[in-house]
């Protein structure tokens, strides 16, 4: 095996030495009686094989230098991260997979055309070694958001329809209705990321500049990279869920101004 | 049902009828393949201008539905609903809405000063705030002007409820929809919202149609009474004067409270 430049690379048996990690959980789990043995013992597995499958997968793509290979993994992935978003939801809402799609879709494409096109000038635009990173932060962030977004919203127009109907009744239009409900819903997706920012790095290093450094990159590059990453989320946090609360507040009303109830 | 109209009063001539409600059916869509999920079948009444109709029925009989088609907040899935002659999906649903103002079970009271929730009126709607308006609203349902700047949380149940029939009043309403307006106060502010229903009714020549179990209201309002049971006329009767002479035996005993309605 030949490792990426800059890191050490681990042989199989290093990596069963992390795996005795998880063996001591076991151990741990089947001593306290937590009732965690069997998941943990599946999560292993799905840990290894996935992760294995994705390496081999990115692998090959980063050797072929094709654009539409990268293309065909950033739907794929994109696809992945619109049926965990719309899992992720209490109860469904109508048109959850054409909402998601285009709510997480778009916010992905625009920011990543703008951190790849303008602010790090990839080239070729489709460098997988970039694209595929960089977008994998986007979409699972946009995706986390959109199902807060989408769970708030839905719970928020629930326990809040007097307060919608008596709005409509006193002759306000539906959009004006649900102004507070899609205000909370979309403050609600993006306090997590904002309050992010006011600890970034100094709770914890994040995750990706922690793997620059460990690859071998002078810290004052990795930071520079990790600004750029939080305010890429930043943007595709808010993006994600606003979309995602628009659209979905559109099913909910009718044309005539009415709340459809039956779907709450 | 049509029989049911003219059963103990004279046709009424088309000119001074407020609603026209022709044959009316609801039903929500069912989910995934289940079958539509019927809420009100074939109903048809009529309520002249002036006059009052009370919607009597156990829990889950279809009567707030049937209030809410009458401003449009619900849509009938057959049938027509008409307000002074013209079909109500040709009129503009947030002008029928403030011509017929609806007065919710639990009054919902928006963040602020009573004077905040007053002036919660649709920009459109070009009404009349000025202080001495506001005041006399206040006054109209027996309150003052001194409840201008109080907070509105800081007001009791009966206190709230004349508040929002006072926000109803402001825009100028020729019918009020009243849904359970006493269910969720204690008998004293019942009793005084009973007061300031049937003292605006004589003021200003309301039009009431009312959901109500309450048995002041009942008689305070006069008028018909339609008996709606899963969904389906089961008697219309007026009880005009003084004289109860409901004939119906299953009205009767509904009233009587020997059929209790389920709390929801």
């Amino acid at each position: 095996m030949t490792g990426s430049v800059g890191a050490i690379d681990l042989s199989v048996w290093q990596l069963g030495l992390a795996v005795l990690l998880v063996g001591v959980l076991v151990a741990i789990s089947a001593w306290q009686a937590l009732g965690l043995e069997r998941d943990l013992i599946v999560g292993t597995v799905r840990t290894i094989v996935q992760l294995y499958l994705v390496g081999i997968i990115l692998a090959s793509v980063f050797a072929t230098g094709r654009w539409y290979w990268v293309v065909f993994v950033l739907i794929g992935m994109t696809g992945v991260a619109t049926q965990a978003a719309v899992s992720r939801l209490k109860k469904p809402i109508p048109g959850r997979y054409e909402i998601a799609t285009v709510a997480i879709g778009v916010s992905t494409a625009v920011t990543l055309a703008w951190v790849i096109g303008v602010v790090v000038r990839v080239h070729p635009w489709y460098e997988p070694q970039y694209v595929i990173p960089i977008a994998g932060m986007i979409l699972g962030n946009a995706m986390t958001s959109a199902a807060l977004a989408g769970d708030r919203l839905q719970s928020d127009l629930r326990a809040r329809t007097d307060e919608i109907e008596a709005m409509l009744a006193l002759g306000f239009s539906g959009g004006d209705a649900v102004r507070p409900m899609v205000r909370a819903a979309v403050r609600a997706a993006m306090i997590p990321t904002v309050s992010g920012m006011m600890t970034v790095g100094l709770v914890q290093l994040p995750g990706m500049m922690t793997g620059q450094i460990l690859a071998g990159a002078a810290p004052l590059v990795a930071i520079k990279y990790q600004i750029v990453v939080v305010f890429m989320l930043a943007v595709a946090t808010s993006v994600a869920s606003l979309l995602f609360v628009r659209l979905a507040v559109g099913r909910y009303l009718t044309p005539a101004h009415q709340l459809r109830r039956y779907l709450l | 049902m049509m029989a049911a109209l003219g059963s103990s009063e004279p046709a009424p001539g088309a000119a001074d009828s407020l609603f026209r409600v022709e044959h009316l059916s609801l039903a929500y869509p069912g989910r995934r393949g289940q079958p539509p999920t019927s809420i009100l079948k074939d109903v048809s009444f009529e309520v002249d201008r002036g006059t009052s109709l009370t919607l009597v029925g156990p829990s889950g009989s279809g009567k707030s539905t049937l209030l809410r088609c009458l401003n449009r907040l619900a849509e009938p899935t057959q049938g027509s609903v008409r307000f002074k002659g013209r079909d109500i999906t040709s009129l503009n649903p947030l002008e029928l809405r403030r011509r017929a103002g609806l007065v919710l079970q639990t009054p919902v009271l928006f963040e602020g000063t009573v004077r905040d929730n007053l002036r919660m009126q649709p920009a459109a709607a070009r009404a009349d705030l000025s202080e001495s308006r506001l005041a006399r609203a206040l006054i109209e349902v027996g309150l003052d002007a001194g409840f201008l700047d109080r907070d509105g949380a800081t007001l009791s149940g009966g206190e709230k409820q004349r508040v929002t029939i006072a926000r109803a009043l402001l825009g100028d309403p020729e019918a009020l929809l009243l849904d359970e307006p006493t269910a969720a106060l204690d008998p004293p502010n019942a009793a005084l919202v009973v007061e300031t229903i049937a003292a605006l009714r004589q003021s200003h020549g309301l039009t009431i149609v009312a959901v109500t179990h309450q048995p002041e209201l009942i008689h305070q309002l006069g008028g018909c009474l339609l008996f709606l049971v899963k969904g389906e006329v089961q008697a219309y009767e007026c009880i005009d004067g003084r004289a109860h002479s409901i004939t119906d035996a299953r009205l009767q005993a509904f009233l009587a409270g020997k059929n209790p309605p389920v709390v929801r």
